[in-house]
């Protein structure tokens, strides 16, 4: 075992939202070739069967305004560009197509093209090439915000595929149940009361026990005082309080993408800065792509591998059923720590936010029977804690 | 080491508290009625959300509906410990009288193992 992966006494995952890897990280194919970003050659057709290509356009707020559509009808056209055929296959043609359905507007439509420059990201972009970036991080269900955080909570999201109340069902707890559980620690940060969870049945169950806030959250790291396990949320909705305004960090469009920059540094910052930084890995990964360009075909999973849930044809949308045997679109994701070499990028593996579930159980729990077979068959990714030697290179960010 | 920007953002410029409220806040705020609806009477708000329209009037109802929640598990935990001292009695007396060990007694696990 690697020297780092011995000292690993902590995990943290931060969540941000609705952002494509294209759209965040795929600049970067231009410094480093072995990132799979955007490249010569990629175009969706618009609605007059013009090709769009990609631009690095994209603006901070107010582009991608009306929220692009990401519920599981839209995703499907993204993802197959329109064809409902038996024998299709994701060719990635349709999201100029879906987002013109939203206004009827061709050179709107073309903005879900647009990806950032890299100077424009200088904390994603920084961390991604310092650290350790996945190739192949994939929403785990072609749909929207709450079934695929479910899934980074339960490793599964109990058969529903778009933002519907949910109960958890038995035998499947919470990864924070089975730490607990078995003695360990572990947490859900919320960046305040206004802006709250979206864990709120979690929230109603096991509040304060699972529950705390950023500043709390900044605090444990300060005092190394952190849980085992720690899932951090930003900030969902700009909102007044005691100490001033605040804008929402969490990236979903139409908010403001310079707030989350800040807000994601300001995460790193607190583990870097804090005693428990050699025992330390901070994940950080978007929920899902939010209806926003990216040029990867989501793969299917094993049939061995499912969750053992369909969600009906009603709910899809779509008048067929949906057995959960294929993954949403690719978003940014970043292994961090002191122990990844720098300039890692992870290619030929495939995760889904079920990898979150699983690392965690498999780190500190070993075995555990009570799960779906889709988490115990996603991959983990502490193995790519292989350094002998604690990195003293690491940058710092000035928020 | 290296020290990177992260450039200011001036919160007037970002903010917008009448932006249409987005599909994951409506869902944020169907969730929390249904958990709203589970709370004891008295923690209800008498928020209609039907009629939020803006990101300023959801966070009103999502704050009060997290506080709520705060304020029911507070009052049940409170009631616990006003009932632990009964609790701690009779778990004491569960335990019985503390007895000193025979004095022949260790000698006799050994012999058996």
């Amino acid at each position: 075992m690697a020297a780092g992966l011995d000292q690993l006494k902590h995990i943290v995952v931060l969540m941000m939202e609705n952002r494509s890897f294209d759209h965040m990280l795929g600049s970067l194919a231009a410094v480093n070739p072995a990132i799979d970003g955007i490249t010569a050659g990629l175009s969706n057709p618009d609605t007059t069967g013009a090709l769009v290509q990609p631009q690095a356009l994209a603006a901070f707020q107010g582009q991608l305004d009306p929220d692009p559509d990401h519920h599981f009808p839209a995703v499907d056209l993204q993802i197959f560009g329109g064809d409902t055929s038996a024998g299709r296959v994701p060719n990635m043609q349709g999201f100029v197509k879906s987002y013109f359905n939203q206004q009827q507007d061709v050179g709107h439509s073309q903005k879900i093209m647009y990806y950032f420059a890299q100077n424009q990201l200088p904390v994603l972009t920084t961390l991604a090439l310092e650290f350790a970036v996945f190739n192949g991080w994939f929403a785990s269900i072609p749909g929207p915000t709450i079934c695929n955080r479910a899934f980074a909570h339960y490793g599964t999201s109990f058969g529903q595929v778009g933002m519907s109340v949910f109960y958890v069902m038995e035998p499947y707890k919470s990864i924070y149940e089975r730490m607990v559980g078995a003695g360990h620690t572990a947490k859900i940060y919320y960046y305040d009361t206004t802006s709250s969870t979206m864990e709120v049945v979690n929230l109603l169950q096991n509040e304060p026990q699972l529950f705390a806030t950023y500043p709390q959250f900044l605090s444990d790291c300060a005092s190394g005082s952190l849980p085992d396990y720690s899932f951090v949320e930003p900030n969902y909705s700009d909102h007044d309080t005691d100490d001033g305004e605040e804008v929402a960090s969490d990236q979903h469009p139409d908010h403001n993408i310079q707030a989350g920059e800040a807000f994601i540094a300001s995460i790193y910052n607190a583990v870097k800065n804090s005693p428990l930084w050699p025992n330390t890995a901070l994940l950080v990964v978007y929920d899902e792509h939010g209806g926003i360009y990216d040029h990867v075909a989501p793969p299917n999973c094993s049939p061995n591998a499912l969750d053992g849930f369909t969600a009906s044809a009603n709910d899809t949308g779509m008048g067929q059923p949906f057995a959960f045997d294929r993954l949403g679109v690719r978003v940014p994701a970043i292994l961090i720590s002191p122990w990844v070499p720098k300039g890692t990028v992870v290619s030929g593996r495939v995760f889904e936010h079920a990898s979150i579930p699983a690392t965690v159980t498999k780190f500190f729990l070993g075995s555990y029977a009570q799960r779906t077979a889709r988490e115990a068959a996603a991959d983990t990714f502490v193995d790519l804690i292989s350094l002998d030697v604690l990195r003293q290179d690491c940058p710092d960010f000035d928020v | 080491m290296t020290v990177i920007h992260v450039p200011r953002l001036d919160p007037q410029s970002a903010m917008d508290r009448d932006r249409p409220v987005n599909a994951l806040l409506k869902s944020q705020i169907l969730h929390l009625h249904e958990a709203e609806r589970r709370l004891p009477v008295r923690h209800h708000t008498d928020i209609y959300i039907n009629a939020i329209k803006t990101e300023g009037e959801a966070v009103e109802y999502i704050r009060a509906v997290t506080e709520a929640i705060h304020g029911a598990h507070a009052e049940a935990a409170a009631r616990r410990a006003k009932r632990r001292p009964a609790i701690e009695i009779a778990a004491v007396a569960d335990e019985g009288p503390v007895r000193k060990p025979k004095s022949g007694g260790k000698g006799k696990k050994k012999g058996k193992s």
